[in-house]
């Protein structure tokens, strides 16, 4: 090749380059056809599972999938975030608030065919304190299961709880067949109505629906849950057709396009989770308290959601979403104030900290990480950004041998203000010396002194910044206009498929 | 992405080479062109030599200018200033961030010189030793050290960059690293070939007649006369390292946030592309033009060296 050649091919790679990039974004053609839609609907998500089994392995990628999908309990929320029966027809509460008596459906079967009972009960509840590997705290309080007869299960606690039975309808309530749990992490066996039929890494999960399910058949029988580590990618999908609906979508920006397009619907689902600058309470600088609350002072927080997720969200000021029974408005208790922090981190003596962020490869925490980074420099404050694969790296590195400073995670499971505060082992490793008794007292409590109680713990983690929520992070989910019954609502972690049908 | 610049850089880091060999044939063919003759090439001004050398300059000049001047603070966020399209106030819009793309711009080209700088540094300063060595041991030794650098060259740069930062964590240090390794054996062929047309001078047989040792021989004799070809190797390994780099960053793998990337600058703008085209295209002309001037810059000093190299 001469060396002219040499350089115009060269140049051409480089401009090649260029309209590569260009072209995923032009990907505009057609939407999704969508006249004959057959019993089948492909999902975009972000953030795949590293495998089935929920009860050992944390992140909400596992019950995003599996839980009321796959996995059902005796109960379970609606979109609005109330109650409902489930596996359980109907239950009633002792005067004392110990004992609980759950009347269970007939004949429900598992997908390997074993019948329902009160024994499932039993042995799913009671597994949990010996079996599981996290979220044991929220079974804590259960004594024993009593098998009244195969469709009535009595439930016994130690003491009163107003949140026992909340719970009971998030992962810790889901039923296991004793014959079914031999191989949890690929081979999940439950009540649902959907069952999982293929899992290809690092590409998609395949749901078929059940035959022989116990309630109402899902219209849509075959699901295909497809994983994009990109935001381009996902969008470019859906917009070519070869996705139905992108649930929890990482690009706000895009929304006003997907906005003016008939072909497509765009909701904004309420959410439980909160966009969670975590700092770890039990290494240098964040066990000084001046140090986090500093960090509180120095962070604008409606400038971060403004930057970082175009203004999308719901400004928080503690771990409560204002859907909770127990929320109360602190987003003033640390206003953006940064010649406080400045004296802050003086009085703490770290003046010219240099922190490690811990950032997961999601597309909110690169985009809100950039922002707190340039917002803490403000402060003299120098937060060095260290990428962590999400979610293997992360949940290894931070969440389980608690090795970080700083880092930033989306918090989606309902009502995680004790979860995330009241144990000082989580990798928050936030002293609950002050707000254990209060829980305690809270949680046996009349429900409205619960209320309160749990009130207080919002005001005390939130004044001592146990860690920084930044903000409501939006549910935004862009599908097929034809596509009907989306459960828009993150209530929970799940995604609920059985609605889903086509117009 | 990965796929395009993959083979490109595979390509490149090959041609060079190759094509810096001055193989007796070529070098007469090209003498005998028309209007080609060493001489007139020497004393006229070079026209890929001054382009090249041109652009290079500018982007010196703008890394240089943004250590102690840029016209925002390039990894300043600021929330009312997202998404600006070019104006005055800033002349090349600002990013998702409120972040004024001119001043990550020429801040990213400090990254990217010290990414050419010091894989070219890395790769000449493995690369070279080891091909005077073949060259001047072309039996054993000689086979066995190309190849093993044949070896290296077949794992695609990129590719090993990739492995680098999955196993020591990504960031520019290993990126530098990888891909200074990966352009080793480009060196160590440009400077074998060198070297073995060197050793078949009767300067050679007459050092050694003189009884000068092997080292000797090599920096008095060998290194001079290969340094011609080996910068030229250097300009063009500084090409593929830019744009190795900004492929790096597209990936996630290079340059870590918030340090301004031209990279990463392609990476973020790429959910922009119907809005707020001018974020891609900044970032993508700067790169262009600074593996253009590189490349210019090669050939222009090709151009310089080779009939040196002939003459001898």
């Amino acid at each position: 090749m001469s060396p002219t050649t040499r350089t115009l091919a060269a140049t051409a790679a480089v401009g090649g380059l260029l309209a590569l990039t260009a072209c995923t974004a032009g990907a505009t053609a057609s939407s999704p056809s969508g006249d004959a839609h057959d019993a089948s609907v492909t999902i975009g998500l972000t953030g795949e599972p590293v495998n089935f089994d929920l009860t050992t392995t944390a992140g909400s990628a596992i019950p995003q999938v599996l839980m009321n999908n796959v996995y059902e309990g005796l109960v379970a929320l609606d979109q609005d975030g109330e109650l409902q029966p489930k596996l359980a027809e109907s239950w009633t509460v002792s005067d004392d608030g110990t004992t609980y008596d759950f009347v269970l459906e007939e004949g429900v079967t598992f997908a390997n065919g074993e019948e329902f009972t009160a024994d499932d009960v039993k042995f799913s509840l009671e597994r949990i304190a010996t079996d599981w590997a996290i979220n044991q705290g929220k079974m804590a309080l259960l004594d024993h299961v009593e098998v009244v007869s195969p469709t009535e299960a009595r439930v016994v606690l130690s003491k009163p709880s107003n949140i026992w039975l909340y719970d009971m309808a998030g992962t810790v309530g889901l039923m296991f067949d004793a014959s079914g749990i031999g191989d949890l992490a690929n081979t999940p066996v439950g009540t649902g109505p959907y069952t999982v039929t293929e899992r290809v890494t690092g590409d998609h999960i395949s749901l078929a629906a059940r035959e022989d399910y116990w309630g109402e058949a899902p219209a849509i029988t075959d699901v295909d849950l497809r994983y994009f580590a990109d935001v381009v990618a996902s969008t470019n999908a859906l917009r070519a057709g070869d996705v139905d609906m992108l649930y929890n979508m990482q690009a706000p920006d895009l929304i006003p396009q997907f906005e003016a397009d008939d072909e497509l619907q765009v909701i904004q689902g309420s959410s439980n989770g909160e966009i969670l600058l975590s700092m770890n309470n039990k290494v240098a600088p964040f066990d000084d308290v001046r140090v986090r609350q500093a960090i509180a002072y120095a962070l604008d927080r409606q400038a971060i959601m403004d930057a970082a997720w175009a203004g999308y969200g719901e400004s928080i000021g503690a771990m409560v979403p204002p859907t909770d029974p127990y929320y109360e408005d602190l987003n003033d208790l640390y206003p953006y104030d940064p010649e406080k922090a400045q004296d802050l981190l003086a009085e703490a003596g770290v003046e010219d900290l240099e922190i490690t962020f811990d950032v997961p490869t999601r597309p909110y925490a690169t985009a809100v990480s950039e922002v707190v980074v340039s917002q803490l420099a403000e402060v003299g404050v120098t937060a060095t950004i260290a990428s962590d694969e999400f979610p293997a790296v992360w949940l290894d590195k931070v969440f389980t041998k608690h090795d970080y400073q700083m880092s930033v995670i989306l918090a989606v499971e309902a009502r995680d203000l004790l979860a995330t505060f009241n144990n000082p082992d989580y990798y928050i490793g936030y002293d609950n010396s002050e707000i254990a008794p209060i829980v305690a007292a809270a949680d046996a409590g009349s429900e409205e002194e619960w209320v309160d109680g749990m009130k207080e713990v919002a005001e005390i983690t939130a004044t001592d910044v146990a860690s920084l929520p930044l903000f409501l992070f939006p549910n935004i989910v862009v599908a097929d206009a034809q596509l009907d019954g989306i459960a828009g609502n993150a209530v929970t972690e799940s995604l609920v498929l059985s609605g889903l049908r086509w117009d | 992405m990965s796929i395009l610049t993959t083979p490109s850089g595979q390509a490149s880091a090959s041609a060079p080479a190759d094509a810096a060999v001055p193989e007796p044939d070529a070098m007469r063919e090209r003498s005998t062109k028309p209007g080609g003759s060493a001489r007139r090439r020497r004393r006229g001004p070079n026209a890929q030599l001054v382009v090249g050398g041109g652009l290079i300059a500018l982007i010196a000049l703008a890394a240089l200018v943004s250590l102690v001047w840029t016209p925002y603070d390039p990894t300043h966020a600021v929330a009312a200033d997202r998404l600006l399209s070019p104006s005055l106030a800033h002349p090349m819009g600002t990013d998702r961030y409120g972040r004024d793309v001119l001043s990550g711009i020429m801040a990213g080209a400090q990254i990217t010189l010290l990414v050419g700088t010091v894989s070219v540094l890395i790769g000449a300063a493995i690369g070279v030793p080891f091909g005077i060595l073949a060259g001047m041991r072309p039996k054993r030794l000689g086979v066995l050290i190309m190849g093993g650098s044949d070896v290296v060259m077949a794992f695609p740069g990129l590719l090993l960059a990739i492995v680098f930062g999955a196993v020591f964590g990504g960031g520019t240090l290993s990126a530098m690293i990888a891909l200074g390794i990966g352009s080793a054996p480009a060196f160590a062929r440009v400077a074998r070939s060198g070297t073995l047309q060197v050793m078949s001078m009767d300067y050679i047989f007459a050092a050694r007649a003189a009884n000068r040792s092997g080292l000797a021989i090599a920096l008095r004799h060998v290194v001079p006369n290969i340094g011609g070809m080996v910068i030229v190797q250097c300009s063009v390994n500084f090409a593929i390292a830019v744009l190795a780099e900004a492929g790096l960053s597209f990936l996630g793998l290079g340059t870590l946030p918030p340090t301004p990337s031209w990279g990463r600058m392609l990476l973020d703008a790429q959910q922009f592309l119907a809005t707020s085209a001018y974020l891609a295209i900044f970032p993508g002309v700067a790169i262009a033009l600074a593996v253009l001037g590189f490349n210019l810059l090669g050939d222009g000093l090709r151009d310089r060296f080779d009939p040196k190299m002939r003459n001898r």
